[in-house]
């Protein structure tokens, strides 16, 4: 018996296959360079330059939760980043100590994280945008440290700021991340203790390829002295500065207008973390949004679907645009 | 033109039919007492002995909005007054207005028309009454309560308000603030606001239309608002639905919707501001959250939590703290593993301030 061969059938099945599967993203024009911070230390700083230039804007800053490094905003093409960049803003991510491309001394301190590296990177963005303010988008631990940031070391650079699950309130979530940063500071071994999923994007709506890369990409250890200044913020509820202020002291003096992203199933950075900020800054403008199915959005969302849910275009990104460009329009009011 | 009224025969007839087969009676074991409020309403208890023998104080269960007591003592499998009962605590639920019977405050004898309630007659009135009555049967100078959803911010409101009695209490699921940033937030209050006070919101007929759809439609409003269906069977729910609901007050619902509109709760005289209270409270409190609650979200009930100044304990239900399944909002009283992993925690707490 004469066999059929299977090559029409592969065939068929590839052009299947090829016409079914999303098209890869558009290449965004991405330039990459070093910054270096107030103490020396090499940080990374990367430009979605839009067509145009997106010259009349104000440049949008996003920073990575601590550990997390630019695939938080940008996978394979595919984020914030790009998306902020489609839509005309110039748009830079940043990589701060511990962070992605950046380095990490061996001893570092959350405060110069957010003191140092922060403020090195806004004025970086700022050479580019000479006397315009930056919009920032901050997320997690992080974005309670950029906040408390902003009324100091970037006092009059920021103008208005989308934080998704700031943690300006934190407590130890669970007993997984107390473990995880005593012993100590092994982010990145919540890939290989299988709890990357639990704390990061359990029911998440992250398609599975996204959910491999991520797990694969991160998050990078802290360190020791990192993880034992984010475990005593947890524990304390406040962290002190070198100046000697303290955290929450500081949230008191900030005053930028914000859009607080709530997303409800965050095992990492909890909601009810992030909803304090309006008591703590009573001086800022403070909108909150919650992401729940009962508003008919996609999902509760996690840490890391609220970057890479299948629907965060809408539910997330479209709304922080809109956040962005309503304020563009008032400034342009006469 | 025949067909729209059969419908209307039938219809209730199916209901009717189907309700009666998900109907658990109250065991035997079920004392049912009754209690008047001050301005006229009698209010339905029911005790649970302690078994084998007390071990501690009595406990007082109270239900959460348009629910009654069927709420914590559904059914055989799904019932937190029999389990305290089982665990040494003799327990009593209540059933606020509008169930039971309204007499007037001159004290009458025949039931009358419901008049319609907001908040501060279930703190001032209805808890005041029931906490007094369990007490003086029981013989207890101080007894525990453990309050699900509206029967948590009931207790807040009491304890606020220089309540005594309670040696110690459970919230679970309890907002103390609803203005996270949904998209009806300022719109629902503003509705609500246009209804007459008086009126009722009709909850217990509507419900029964709701149990066909539980199971067969997903993220139905019902199961998206109210439970996680890996931890709360489409069943109990329909038995929730056919026994365990009841109407609710206009006023009510005005005065609740001051949590969405701006993260107030206060008494319709303005007088009091029920969060801020909170401060002076010195009674422990217990206060459970349900990861996966949309109705009660978890900053909800944190607020309530935040504003408590007397010795309190935070716990959340879900996954990460190692729960099999993340908690909704009905989960925490009905949930199939409430028994394991909640109400252990309430009663620990309860044996914990027991001195």
């Amino acid at each position: 018996m004469r066999r059929r061969s299977r090559w029409p059938a592969a065939l068929l099945a590839l052009a299947a296959v090829s016409l079914s599967a999303p098209a890869p993203a558009q290449e965004a024009k991405v330039a990459r360079r070093r910054v270096r911070s107030g103490d020396g230390t090499a940080l990374a700083l990367y430009r979605y330059v839009p067509e145009g230039g997106g010259a009349g804007r104000p440049a949008v800053l996003l920073v990575p939760d601590l550990g997390f490094g630019r695939e938080s905003f940008d996978l394979q093409g595919d984020g914030l980043a790009p998306f902020l960049q489609r839509h005309g803003r110039d748009t830079y991510v940043a990589e701060l100590r511990g962070q992605g491309g950046a380095d990490a001394p061996a001893a570092w301190a959350l405060c110069e994280w957010a003191s140092l590296d922060l403020r090195a990177v806004v004025e970086a963005v700022q050479q580019a945008h000479p006397g315009g303010p930056v919009d920032l988008v901050v997320h997690g631990y992080g974005g309670g440290l950029a906040i408390a940031a902003a009324p100091r070391e970037l006092a009059g650079k920021i103008r208005r700021v989308v934080a998704l699950s700031p943690a300006v309130a934190p407590e130890v979530p669970n007993e997984v991340v107390r473990r995880l940063l005593g012993t100590p500071g092994t982010l990145s071994r919540a890939s290989t203790e299988r709890v990357h999923e639990l704390l990061f994007t359990r029911e998440g709506n992250i398609g599975a390829a996204r959910r491999g890369m991520l797990e694969r990409a991160g998050p990078r250890d802290l360190g020791r002295s990192a993880a034992r200044d984010l475990l005593r913020w947890m524990e304390e509820g406040d962290l002190p500065f070198p100046d000697g202020t303290r955290v929450r002291e500081r949230f008191a003096g900030y005053d930028r207008p914000t859009l607080v992203v709530l997303p409800m199933l965050d095992n990492y950075a909890h909601a009810e973390f992030a909803e304090p900020l309006r008591a703590l800054a009573p001086r800022a403008r403070v909108q909150l949004k919650s992401l729940s199915k009962l508003y008919l959005q996609q999902e509760d969302y996690t840490h890391l679907s609220v970057l890479h849910g299948r629907a965060a275009t809408q539910d997330v990104f479209l709304p922080a645009l809109q956040f962005l460009d309503a304020a563009d329009a008032a400034e342009a009011a006469p | 033109m025949r067909r729209p009224s059969l419908l209307l025969l039938v219809l209730p007839a199916l209901l009717g039919g189907g309700c009666a087969t998900l109907v658990e009676p109250l065991p035997r074991e079920a004392e049912v007492h009754r209690a008047r409020t001050p301005d006229g309403w009698e209010l339905e208890l029911v005790r649970y002995a302690a078994r084998p023998a007390a071990t501690g104080r009595p406990v007082l269960l109270c239900h959460g909005i348009t629910a009654n007591g069927r709420n914590m003592d559904l059914d055989s499998g799904h019932s937190m007054a029999r389990w305290f009962a089982a665990h040494g605590r003799q327990t009593w639920t209540v059933s606020l207005r509008p169930a039971g019977s309204f007499f007037g405050a001159e004290g009458g004898t025949s039931p009358r028309w419901k008049p319609g309630y907001g908040f501060d007659e279930l703190v001032d009135q209805d808890l005041p009454t029931a906490v007094a009555y369990v007490r003086r049967v029981t013989g207890a100078p101080l007894i525990d309560y453990a309050g699900h959803s509206l029967g948590g911010i009931v207790l807040y409101g009491y304890l606020g308000s220089g309540g005594q009695g309670l040696g110690a209490a459970a919230v679970l699921g309890s907002p103390m603030r609803l203005d996270l940033g949904g998209p009806v937030d300022a719109l629902l209050p503003q509705v609500a606001a246009l209804l007459n006070p008086g009126w009722y919101f009709p909850a217990k007929g509507p419900s029964l239309f709701g149990i066909p759809l539980a199971g067969m439609v997903q993220d139905n409003p019902t199961e998206l608002v109210l439970y996680n269906p890996e931890n709360t069977t489409h069943l109990t729910m329909q038995r929730l639905m056919a026994y365990g609901i009841e109407d609710t007050g206009m006023a009510l619902l005005q005065q609740l919707a001051g949590m969405m509109r701006n993260g107030e709760l206060k008494s319709r005289d303005g007088a009091r501001d029920y969060r801020q209270l909170l401060a002076g409270v010195t009674t422990p409190v217990l206060v459970v959250a349900g990861k996966r609650d949309r109705m009660a979200p978890v900053p909800a009930v944190k607020a309530g939590y935040r504003a408590l100044g007397g010795p309190k304990e935070w716990r959340l239900m879900g996954v990460e703290n190692g729960a099999r399944a993340d908690y909704g909002h009905m989960d925490l009283v009905l949930g199939e593993r409430a028994a394991t992993e909640v109400w252990p925690v309430v009663l620990d707490f309860f044996e914990r301030h027991s001195r």
